[in-house]
């Protein structure tokens, strides 16, 4: 950055197009280099930062919570941030910016997978290493990328399909009962189901069967609704399934086997961020494979306009079963992990708030997207945690901000946008080195 | 039989509430083709308000500056309630609703949500967390009819009730807004064009509609006198699934529907466990609306989601 | 049997008579016109012969097999392809979408496929995609692939549509006015197109038309549909001068052509 401002101290004003069209340059790997070389800084540097700016501890949400809380504190927490991660990551990703296009490049070369498996590695390491510092930031990541899973598989119905569905509480609850159920009643000594019924040790290797298990029982769910749904067209979805989430609420809540309103609780310790970051990259790819696919593109079709895509050999019917069964599942599996994560879960976790915290993150993200839910349901989250110390006032702000969303972007904020994969880790290359 | 009669009448009082809620549901419906989530909320505001009013003049009242009989200041309450509330309504629309009409009906339900929780949050922060409870107004007389008995306030309940709906029956049949208002829900592109104001009109749905749930928050108040922020997300979602059960649009559906929802709320309660009310009465919804999907007086569905 | 066989079709909509003993025999690499009145009935003919309505009465035959009652998109993937009047296009994908989409019942990577990205896939969608650019080629409209379809211009959504339904590999083809609302020379583009498909393709076509003089061009038969009934059938020199098609059609004064 200094050898802008050394170079060409005449021509300032074309430092932020500089600027920029040097950032332009900077590969997704850089970036991730970058974040990398940040969060290892502020692992060795960032408590005695923290202590020197008179900080109480490292911030742990980006300084957004400490911001809320003791105004005062603005100054020296910008300065930590700035100095921990503004700089390292401007400065670290811009510096390899060169090196990282070259390794981008020579990935590419090879099968499209193993790049993408590289650059998730830099990823996740350096989510690991950030969330490392507390368990509040693990317990935030987690429950992040859980939303993400849900927002996605939810836009699917709801954005591709475009039907509108209210019952993926109902789904989550049953993925997360059905989860829950299997690993306390294999896995686990319970006064609920008594004995481990299988060796406790098989536990953590099971887990991504009974999560499938999970992610199926919600299928099943879906398809009570999907059989008379789709037989018209219009909102009928959205009542039927607005029925549904309260049919399965009030049936769990009156099953004393299941906890009745208690709910179930101390669910083995699965869900580490690997097992929760893998699940959700798993969902990320498989819904974003599905949705670019021929097959997949016939729920837009049936979408735009049904007759036509009838017209054209799309079996309709059985294009939106598929579909809503197929979101159905991805919300079952994203409540198994929900349930192992906070170890506790009960009926009321489930009922129209979290329906309303969902919808929101699809319509904030961007409908028809994969780009937009994860932009949704990742900004969403933060948010919803950043804003926590202003209380009451959070659910004033972040409704406000949704309604101003509908109003000058009605299908949100990153709609229709393909998410491409080749696109995001390909090189960056400079275009006039480019024949 | 006398155990029957007696649910009979606890069930019409119930069936009262949903009714008048479901009402304001279905004519925002029947006019602009989208559902107000924030109903259920407008109908905790108007229990709120009414809450506001009769505690004021019953303190003027008391003050001797008023030297009204209860009844009257419950009447007057209620329509003062009912006035106010109806700009609440208008004020949803012009704010959450006007800006989005040639928007996706989803965004506009998403922002319906998302002013319901406001509403919620902003009388949290208002009022605090507190429950409020309504000043008993008039005192509860209990009438015994064969073995029946009955509260001077469920049959107060029960006839504003049906004299509100009767009277909206006789706005929307006769004066020449009901009129306009039953040429839009007919079709509201093309009737503009016939030089009747969409936004009036949709200001006047969403006012009645409001009003109605005023006065159903209040009598609720009068028999169940705690107030909370939350109260209007149960009734509110209750009422819409009657709503639906009558068929989209329909005032007559609405009112029946509420009435039903009632019967079926009290009776299941009745023959089974308590918890089990709505387990049982949504399967009982849901199986209705499998086999009538257009719910009772309600048009075949000609209107798509558009994005 | 016809390649395209329907016997005493009548259909009601409630208690009004749509279509009333409708019979057609269309011919392997023949085409055929269907003119009339507004309001004659003509989209409801297509309507049932593609199975969006089912006709309360007669049969339809395609290729011999029977179709009356298939939903439309069994109609269509047994060979029976078509346009529509008021463009019926997807409004937020491309046009090379749109073509890609026909391809539907041809797909054979399955859901597993369609999940996991699997080599078959990415086979079969770049063959697909081949054979949709061909197609919009063919067209003329293959340099707008990648643009979104409310982008373009009329006619070359009209050409959207019918690249669409030449994906399915029809054996019939219906075209429901594919010129109406166009200028004369996109109207001269379009007939020509019609002709270099029906060439190349040796498809029955099957037309709807108001503009006589292309019907006419183009035709080797035409029926002509009033209130439902077919009041005349022959080729267009008899057609032309029919009394009764003349009195029905273009009024009783009789006007030389209404293009």
């Amino acid at each position: 950055m200094n050898t802008d401002s050394g170079e060409t101290p005449a021509a300032s004003g074309s430092l932020k197009k500089r600027l920029r069209r040097d950032l332009a340059r900077v590969p997704l790997l850089a970036w991730l280099w970058g974040a990398m070389a940040a969060v290892v800084l502020e692992r060795f540097c960032g408590p005695q930062l923290a202590d020197l700016l008179g900080l109480p501890k490292v911030p742990v949400l980006f300084g957004f919570l400490i911001i809320l809380k003791q105004p005062l504190l603005i100054p020296s927490t910008v300065v930590f941030i700035t100095l921990i991660y503004g700089l390292p990551i401007l400065l670290v990703s811009r510096l390899l910016a060169r090196p990282a296009n070259r390794l981008a490049a020579f990935l590419l070369q090879g099968p499209l997978a193993v790049s993408v498996l590289i650059h998730l590695a830099f990823f996740y390491g350096t989510l690991h290493l950030w969330s490392d510092m507390s368990a509040y930031r693990v317990l935030t990541l987690k429950l992040t990328l859980i939303a993400v899973m849900l927002t996605l598989s939810l836009n699917v119905i709801n954005g591709y399909m475009g039907e509108f569905s209210c019952s993926h509480p109902a789904f989550m609850a049953l993925g997360a009962y059905a989860a829950s159920v299997m690993t306390l009643a294999f896995f686990a000594k319970d006064k609920q189901f008594g004995e481990a019924l299988l060796p406790t040790a098989l536990g953590p290797f099971m887990f991504p069967l009974v999560l499938v298990v999970a992610g199926a029982v919600a299928a099943i769910g879906a398809l009570v609704i999907a059989i008379p749904s789709f037989r018209t067209r219009g909102d009928y979805l959205a009542i039927i399934s607005l029925a549904f989430l309260f049919i399965v609420k009030s049936l769990i809540e009156n099953l004393e086997w299941l906890g009745g309103p208690r709910g179930l609780s101390s669910q083995p310790n699965y869900a580490s961020l690997p097992t929760v970051f893998a699940w959700a990259t798993a969902c990320i790819w498989i819904i974003n494979n599905f949705v670019r696919s021929t097959l997949g593109k016939a729920l837009n079709a049936v979408r735009d306009d049904e007759i036509a895509a009838d017209a054209m050999t799309v079996d309709t019917r059985r294009t939106k079963m598929v579909a809503f069964l197929f979101g159905a599942f991805w919300a079952g599996v994203a409540g198994g992990l929900f349930a192992h994560v906070l170890r506790y879960v009960n009926p009321g976790s489930f009922g129209l708030q979290n329906l309303a915290e969902v919808l929101a993150m699809v319509y904030f993200g961007g409908l028809n997207s994969v780009y937009g839910s994860i932009v949704g349901a990742v900004s969403l989250s933060l948010l919803g945690e950043a804003l926590r110390p202003l209380e009451l006032f959070k659910w004033i702000i972040i409704p406000l901000m949704l309604i101003l969303v509908m109003i000058f972007r009605p299908t949100g904020l990153i709609a229709f946008r393909e998410f491409d994969v080749r696109k995001l880790v390909q090189p960056k290359l400079n275009p006039d080195h480019e024949v | 039989m006398t155990f029957f009669l007696q649910n009979l009448v606890n069930a019409l009082q119930w069936g009262s509430f949903y009714a008048l809620i479901a009402l304001g549901y279905s004519m925002v419906y029947g006019i602009l083709m989208l559902f107000n989530f924030a109903h259920g909320d407008i109908f905790m505001v108007g229990a709120y308000i009414g809450f506001g009013v009769a505690t004021g003049l019953t303190a003027l009242a008391a003050m001797g500056m008023l030297a009204l009989p209860n009844w009257v200041i419950l009447v007057l309450t209620i329509l003062i309630s009912m006035f106010l509330t109806s700009f609440v309504g208008i004020l949803v629309e012009r704010l959450g609703y006007r800006p989005l009409r040639d928007a996706p009906r989803a965004s506009a339900a998403i922002t319906g949500l998302m002013i319901g929780i406001i509403l919620e949050t902003g009388n949290l922060a208002l009022l605090g967390a507190r429950r409020v409870s309504f000043p008993s107004l008039i005192d509860s007389v209990t009438y015994n009819f064969g073995g029946v008995y009955v509260t001077n306030k469920k049959i107060m309940i029960v006839a504003v009730s049906l004299a509100l709906m009767a009277a909206l029956h006789q706005f929307v049949s006769r004066t020449k807004w009901g009129m306009a208002m039953r040429a839009m829900a007919f079709d509201y592109v093309v009737v503009p064009l016939m030089g009747v104001p969409l936004n009036t009109i949709a200001a006047l749905t969403f006012a009645i509609g409001s009003a109605l749930a005023a006065a159903a928050g209040i009598l609720f108040g009068v028999a169940y006198p705690v107030l909370d922020p939350y109260m209007g997300i149960v009734f509110g979602w209750k009422a819409f699934v009657a709503a639906i059960l009558g068929g989209r649009g329909s005032i007559m559906g609405a009112t029946l529907a509420g009435f039903l929802l009632g019967f079926i709320e009290i009776f299941v309660a009745m023959i089974f466990p308590s918890t089990l009310r709505d387990l049982i009465a949504y399967s009982i919804i849901l199986l209705i609306l499998v086999f009538r999907p257009h719910g009772f007086f309600g048009e075949a569905y000609s209107a798509r989601l558009r994005l | 049997m016809a390649l395209l066989q329907v016997d005493h079709m009548t259909h009601f909509f409630g208690g009004l008579r749509a279509v009333h003993d409708y019979n057609l025999s269309l011919e392997a690499g023949q085409i055929r016109g269907l003119i009339g009145p507004n309001g004659a009935g003509k989209t409801t003919v297509f309507n049932l012969l593609t199975g969006i309505h089912t006709p309360t009465e007669g049969h339809i035959h395609l290729d011999g097999q029977e179709i009356t009652g298939k939903p439309p998109h069994r109609i269509a993937s047994l060979g029976l392809a078509r346009t529509f009047q008021n463009l019926c296009l997807w409004r937020h994908m491309t046009v090379l979408e749109h073509v890609k989409m026909a391809r539907y019942s041809r797909i054979s990577y399955g859901l597993i496929g369609a999940f996991f990205g699997t080599p078959k896939r990415h086979r079969e969608e770049a063959a697909i995609e081949a054979k949709a650019h061909t197609l919009l080629q063919l067209v003329g409209i293959d340099h707008l692939a990648d643009q979104v379809v409310v982008n373009l211009p009329y006619g070359a959504q009209r050409r959207v549509e019918l690249a669409r339904a030449l994906a399915i590999e029809p054996k019939v083809l219906f075209l429901d006015e594919p010129t109406a609302g166009m200028n004369p020379e996109e109207l001269v583009q379009m007939m020509e197109i019609i002709r270099r498909v029906h060439a190349e393709f040796d498809l029955a076509i099957y037309l709807i038309e108001h503009r006589l003089k292309m019907v006419m061009e183009l035709c080797e038969v035409i029926q002509t549909l009033v209130f439902g009934e077919v009041v005349a059938e022959g080729p267009p020199e008899e057609i032309q001068t029919n009394p009764v098609v003349i009195e029905a059609y273009l009024g009783k004064e009789g006007v030389e052509s209404s293009c």
